[in-house]
């Protein structure tokens, strides 16, 4: 099968559709849309979910599944909250980021892989048990007021392109390369297949799973140091519904919840149509108590959609004869 | 004749109190195929296991090429040039053809220590394989989920070659194929056998085997019964050795 860096197919051509669809009637709904303001607004928006939502591809992809991306986020966040705050070289607190996500993934891994309890049971676990470790830390505060000095290394610009844009192009050419030009690809999709299946193949199973929690964690990781520069806070329920908007926007772009098939052209358009329309409801004067709500309808919506559809396709599939 | 590949000598197999196989004696040669026919029970699945390196003889001797081996995993016997074609074929139905004919062991290059798979040679070695067994698959860059049951046999017996198997064990490869294709896959054995590859084959269907099989053992109740090349028998006898109602079979049973 042929892949190449942004090719797509029909669900990712008519995801790009949606996109302009919603782009066009929430600009005739509200005068405020559609300026470069808020086309900066929501793109600034997207950084976070985009990075996290290429982690939550290749973990999909793999048959897996975390549903603590949100609070792994704010401990990583906390992390580099400290850090700022403790006045480090600034790389070092971006750095920050990434290296507590991955070793939160490492941790995941271990109860997931080793511990061989469900991804979905595993991550759920976890997320009661950092929840409470981020009130421990946080001791019911606010990180607030925070040192500026992250804020303006990625805040500035190269040839006029926030850092932010090169930092997420950079994590998707590597997960793009990783998952269609290499070995490790074939391992993550074979896994998604059937874990069984691949392991008789001679698989190393085990490996792939720990590597791609770890970077998925990472990935979380470094979305907490965007999101660390963005707001110089660090609030209670920091990512609360980052979990559900990565695995809507992963699933909108057209990855198996079941695993073996994905698309990272999809996340990104995914991700971006999300944040569209939760930036345009708010416009319109939706409260933004009701986004979750639109979230969560979009990806039961989906869901069904392609249970319905894969009904038949799936009974053709087995029967074709070429 | 030459030397043959694998010589497996008084092989006993037992779970517990229950001896599985006793005393089995058979030899493989290279470029035959050799049928294993027997009842449900009878003891040939167990035997295969124990050639593919899944289940470690409680007796006895395995020789491949003449010297003793031992093995204690799927993994032993493959690096000793046995394949197994299990029933539920060990194919990923998302990846192509070529994709799964080299998955575990991908050709690859390595470009500031990224290793990048050769996606171009693999698809021309796998090109090759599908030519040279004829199985009019045109595309190795086909979806195996796209495939039908004949043509994922063809693509199993591709991976087995590509791993440079000596020895390819099919474990019921028919059993859920339409007529057209099983003739296919039938053809498909003969062609390894030609290519100088030991096929050993388990099937149900004596008429199937009759017609490809070089020789066939039969076993019952954990025993090699019978043992016929195939110009010296006929699909009524074959029937009666594994029902043992075959004077040989019940003379064999009466003297134990």
């Amino acid at each position: 099968m042929r892949h190449g860096v942004f090719s797509m197919n029909g669900r990712e051509w008519s995801l790009l559709a949606a996109c302009a669809v919603a782009i066009f009637v929430l600009s005739v709904a509200s005068p405020y849309f559609a300026t470069s303001g808020n086309a900066a607004t929501i793109l600034r928006n997207s950084v976070e979910l985009l990075l996290v939502g290429l982690g939550m591809t290749l973990l999909l992809a793999m048959g897996g599944i975390d549903v603590s991306v949100g609070i792994v986020m704010g401990l990583a966040a906390i992390g580099v909250g400290r850090a700022l705050g403790a006045d480090l070289p600034v790389p070092i607190t971006a750095l920050a980021g990434p290296i507590i996500g991955a070793a939160l993934g490492l941790l995941t891994a271990t109860v997931v892989v080793l511990g061989r309890v469900p991804a979905i049971v595993g991550t759920l676990g976890l997320l009661g048990v950092y929840r409470t470790a981020i009130f421990v830390l946080l001791g019911g505060q606010w990180l607030s007021g925070l040192p500026t000095g992250l804020t303006v290394l990625l805040g500035t610009t190269v040839l006029g392109i926030p850092i932010a844009a090169y930092v997420i192009a950079l994590a998707y050419l590597a997960m793009w390369t990783a998952l269609r030009r290499t070995p490790f690809g074939l391992h993550l999709l074979a896994i998604g297949n059937s874990e069984e299946k691949a392991r008789l193949s001679g698989i190393p199973v085990v490996k792939v799973r720990f590597i791609t929690f770890i970077v998925s964690g990472a990935l979380t990781g470094l979305a907490a140091t965007f999101y660390v520069a963005n707001y110089r806070n660090v609030e209670m329920t920091i990512g609360s519904t980052l979990a559900l908007d990565a695995i809507a926007a992963v699933v909108l772009g057209g990855t198996s919840i079941l695993g073996g098939r994905c698309s990272l052209i999809g996340t990104v358009l995914g991700v971006l149509l999300l944040r569209i329309l939760q930036n345009g409801l708010l416009l319109v004067g939706v409260p933004s108590l009701w986004q979750p709500v639109v979230t969560g309808g979009l990806l039961i919506g989906v869901l069904a959609l392609e249970v319905a559809t894969s009904r038949l396709s799936l009974s053709q599939l087995g029967w074709t004869r070429k | 004749m030459s030397a043959p590949f694998l010589v497996a000598k008084g092989i006993v197999k037992r779970f517990g109190a229950l001896t599985a196989l006793s005393g089995i004696d058979l030899e493989i040669r290279s470029g035959e195929v050799l049928a294993l026919l027997g009842d449900n029970g009878a003891g040939k699945s167990t035997f295969v296991k124990i050639l593919a390196g899944a289940h470690a003889p409680s007796d006895g001797d395995i020789l491949v090429e003449g010297s003793p081996v031992m093995f204690s995993s799927p993994k032993d016997a493959a690096s000793a040039g046995i394949a197994t074609i299990f029933q539920e074929l060990a194919l990923s139905e998302n990846l192509s053809i070529s994709e799964n004919v080299f998955l575990g062991r991908e050709l690859k290059r390595s470009i500031f220590g990224i290793p990048f798979l050769r996606r171009q040679e693999m698809r021309k070695r796998v090109d090759g394989l599908l030519t040279e067994l004829d199985t009019h698959i045109s595309d190795p860059e086909a979806p195996v989920g796209s495939l039908s049951g004949g043509q994922r046999q063809a693509v199993a017996i591709c991976r087995a070659l590509n791993l440079n198997a000596k020895l390819v064990i099919m474990d019921e490869p028919t059993a859920a194929l339409a007529v057209a294709e099983t003739r296919k896959v039938l053809s498909l054995t003969r062609r390894l056998a030609e290519r100088g590859c030991a096929v050993v084959l388990i099937s149900h269907n004596i008429a199937d085997v009759v017609e490809v099989a070089d020789r066939m053992a039969v076993f019952r109740r954990g025993r090699k019964v019978a043992e016929r090349l195939r110009a010296g028998t006929n699909p009524e006898e074959i029937v009666s050795l594994i029902t043992g109602a075959h004077p040989d079979v019940r003379a064999l049973e009466k003297t134990n």
